[in-house]
């Protein structure tokens, strides 16, 4: 797979990141055939119950390693190009809200696959899967933070415009300025008031407490101050970027893109 | 912390100036344009340290009465029900950019082009049908924008007419199951989502057969409204017409009872439809339907035969453009209502029913996908942070005691039952001008919905009585009839805008603003409907 588009910020090292992704990728297919392998044709060693529990286990470590980095390069490859709908990064935080978007976008993909093997299984084949609620839960809290990341950094925060934009500009850069902080003051007060929990819960690795049992409130109670810290500094880039930006007017029209438009209608007519 | 002391002063005792300052804070956070969903999580904090005063809350780093807003965080990002959101909303993106939509009204106007007003007529079938697809907005308008306004405005259409025609119907998407404003309505107030949906279904249909009704009445009385198109000798007309739509749901019907025939032998083979004691019958999947359905099966090719299988061909040829959408609507509402899986199950389906159509129409590439989801998390990050600061803010509230307070202040003042419901549609209406429906489910429900719920029953309505225990539905559907009319308001209807997009440039926001009046009568008119009648929630539940 080969995309379009000018490079945002990898420029030469476009190449090799694809590489790479293509190379992990091609390794977590391989680390799992051999999984599913020895589960059928050795003994059932490992199941849905270690996957997430290496102890040990060197293929299961390959597997999640390897699962891990070809997500995170594939996000870095893709948020090399700029989506028909984005404006190109330009505060100092930019690029890394754009990598944990596309691991965002890559994670509905993977929310709608693991939801399909589920239904296929219970319904078709009559045997339930104990993992995959429970693997969608997981890995749609992650995406909910992220998203809140990249709303910040693409500025679609739902804002109400009528009385910011009759300010001065001196006024405006002022009330930026004061959302900022209080922003900042309320990351500020999350973390102060959570920091020891969520530290607990983290090193203990808490589990659900289900036949699956996997790590959720051990890994998305410190997710969920990290990714709003993230959010809080997406937040202070966002005002540095835009400080000296010409003033616009808003409008709800400002949520369409003619780009959009454009291709639906070309669609049409052909 | 002698520092912290000097601010003790923050800490409020009564809760009547903490409610104040936290209705002003919001009045002044969102006049300087902060982002409603921060704006609420630092109202959180506010109230947090009102409620229990600096020094408990900022006296030790590392935990304190500050650990409620990452609870309700946390809460949120569990939630399983949450998960369709994101789901629903890549499958309206990954719908927009399928032929569906254009195959569907292709058909549908075939069907009516020589019925006077056809073209209106057909987009709102068509709206209704792509409501019930999915449950998000302004794709939909662009949609029927970009189809049928230049066919209207082609044929000589009133401007007015054919304006607030796509737009109205387009808003129906919120209206009719599956609908995303219902959904956070449920979540917030902890009510049946599936309740909700069907609840739901007939006032949604009544407010589309009242775009309908008001299309045909005002064609007809004024036919120069709506100018026929040039007759295509080749048609079939009339009663030949006729025969070929029942040729054409003839053959539908053989696909449809031979799927569900399929369907119930394969689970009477698989033994998944025994009865048990406590296990909910499959519907249309147990033994006792089939004969039933063999009988449907045999009607339909009855059908077929009566009415010719050369006719029956050509009305499915001309009918063709329904099936992939009555597909995806059967994926989506009957997962639902079938007992098969749950709302967000359901939601995932969708995405894949699309996906699949989309691939054998062969129109999904990896760019479509890449697009779509990259559209459904700006959505899923623009919305969702919404309900993570309303969450901290509810829950900070709801500690504080806010609610019930605020409840007890308006039954005690015992005020007419209809007036305090009449005082907050007002509310729910000035509102929608200036904040998007997701602001307003979130913020202004936790405070109404336990009001409404102290109010006497046997007061609420005109006609009929409404079962104590729907109140909370009704109030929902009540409150989604309200977010109908929040997208037409002028100044900011947002689907005044997505047609502006769409439209020819002479074409002003002002013109199309004015061709919305009569249809916001009309919303105004089933709002009341619902109000005067309310045990019509309760019909199909």
């Amino acid at each position: 797979m080969r995309m379009k588009g000018d490079s945002l910020w990898l420029g030469r090292a476009r190449e090799p990141v694809r590489i790479a992704t293509l190379a992990l990728a091609a390794a977590a297919a391989i680390v799992y055939l051999w999984l599913v392998g020895q589960r059928v044709f050795v003994s059932g060693e490992v199941g849905v119950h270690e996957i997430i529990r290496p102890e040990g286990r060197i293929a299961v470590w390959a597997m999640l390693l390897s699962l891990a980095g070809f997500t995170f390069f594939a996000s870095v490859y893709l948020s090399d190009f700029k989506g028909s709908i984005e404006q190109a990064p330009e505060g100092f935080f930019d690029v890394v809200s754009l990598v944990c978007a596309r691991m965002a976008m890559i994670m509905i993909a993977a929310i709608v696959v693991v939801m399909f093997y589920e239904v296929v299984s219970r319904y078709v084949f009559s045997r339930p899967t104990l993992w995959a609620n429970e693997l969608s839960l997981w890995i749609a809290s992650f995406l909910f933070l992220l998203a809140g990341q990249y709303a910040m950094q693409q500025r679609s925060h739902i804002r109400i415009f009528v009385l910011y934009d009759l300010m001065p500009r001196w006024a405006r850069k002022l009330a930026d300025v004061v959302s900022t902080v209080l922003i900042v003051g309320f990351t500020f007060a999350l973390v102060w008031g959570n920091y020891a929990d969520a530290q607990r819960r983290f090193l203990r690795m808490e589990t659900f407490g289900t036949a699956w049992d996997p790590p959720i409130p051990g890994t998305v109670k410190p997710a969920v101050l990290i990714i709003i810290v993230l959010v809080a500094i997406q937040a202070v880039s966002n005002l540095l970027a835009d400080w000296n930006k010409a003033p616009e007017h808003h409008s709800p029209a400002d949520e369409i893109d003619q780009a959009e438009v454009e291709t639906l209608r070309r669609k049409l007519e052909s | 912390m002698e520092f912290l002391e000097l601010f003790s002063w923050m800490k409020v005792d009564s809760i009547a100036t903490m409610s104040l300052v936290l209705l002003l804070g919001m009045f002044a956070l969102l006049a300087i344009g902060m982002p409603l969903g921060f704006a609420s999580a630092f109202l959180a904090v506010t109230v947090i340290v009102m409620k229990f005063g600096p020094e408990a809350s900022f006296g030790r780093f590392g935990s304190g009465p500050m650990s409620i807003l990452a609870q309700a965080v946390y809460r949120q990002m569990t939630n399983y029900v949450l998960i369709s959101v994101p789901l629903f909303i890549f499958m309206a993106a990954l719908l927009e950019r399928s032929g569906i939509a254009k195959d569907m009204y292709d058909s549908l106007s075939k069907w009516l082009s020589r019925t006077r007003g056809g073209i209106a007529i057909v987009t709102s079938i068509m709206a209704v049908i792509m409501a019930a697809m999915s449950g998000i907005i302004g794709g939909e308008v662009v949609l029927l924008g970009l189809i049928a306004l230049p066919q209207m405005l082609r044929l000589g259409y009133n401007q007015n007419l054919a304006i607030g025609t796509i737009c109205a119907s387009g808003s129906l998407g919120t209206m009719i199951p599956p609908s995303i404003v219902l959904i956070f309505y449920g979540l917030v107030t902890e009510t049946s989502i599936k309740a909700l949906f069907t609840a739901s279904f007939l006032p949604g249909f009544m407010l589309a057969s009242f775009f309908i009704i008001y299309i045909v009445v005002r064609t007809n009385l004024n036919p120069s409204l709506a100018p026929l198109p040039e007759e295509n000798p080749d048609d079939p007309k009339g009663r030949e017409k006729g025969l070929r739509f029942i040729g054409f749901l003839a053959r539908f019907g053989i696909w449809i009872t031979g799927f569900l025939l399929l369907r119930a032998v394969f689970f009477t083979l698989t033994g998944d439809n025994e009865i048990k004691e406590g296990v909910e019958p499959i519907a249309l999947g147990m033994v006792a339907d089939i004969p039933y359905i063999v009988v449907a099966l045999a009607i339909s090719v009855a059908a077929v035969f009566a009415v010719g299988r050369g006719r029956a061909e050509e009305g499915w040829q001309m009918g063709k453009g329904l099936i992939a959408p009555v597909i995806v609507i059967g994926v989506v509402l009957g997962s639902i209502y079938m007992g098969i899986t749950g709302i967000t199950e359901a939601a995932g389906m969708g995405v894949v029913a699309v996906f699949v159509i989309g691939l054998i129409r062969r129109e999904m590439t990896f760019e479509i996908v890449w697009d779509s989801l990259m559209r459904t998390l700006r959505s899923t990050g623009t919305i969702i942070w919404v309900t993570i600061g309303a969450a901290s803010l509810a829950a900070a509230y709801t500690l504080a005691g806010g609610p019930t307070y605020v409840a007890n202040l308006i039954v005690s003042a015992e005020l007419p039952t209809m007036g305090i419901i009449l005082v907050m549609m007002l509310i729910f209406l000035i509102m929608g001008m200036f904040m998007d429906w997701i602001g307003i489910v979130l913020l202004i429900m936790p405070v109404f919905l336990p009001i409404v719920l102290k109010l006497p029953v046997e007061e609420i309505g005109v006609l009929g009585q409404l079962d104590p225990k729907h109140v909370a539905i009704w109030f929902g559907v009540v409150f989604c009839m309200n977010m109908q009319v929040s997208f037409l308001s002028p100044p900011f209807g947002p689907a005044a805008f997505y047609l502006k997009s769409v439209a020819p440039p002479h074409i002003t926001l002002t013109a199309i603003f004015r061709g919305f009046l009569p249809f916001i009568a009309l919303q105004l008119i089933a709002l009341s409907v619902l109000l005067i009648w309310p045990p019509i929630v309760a019909l199909f539940l």
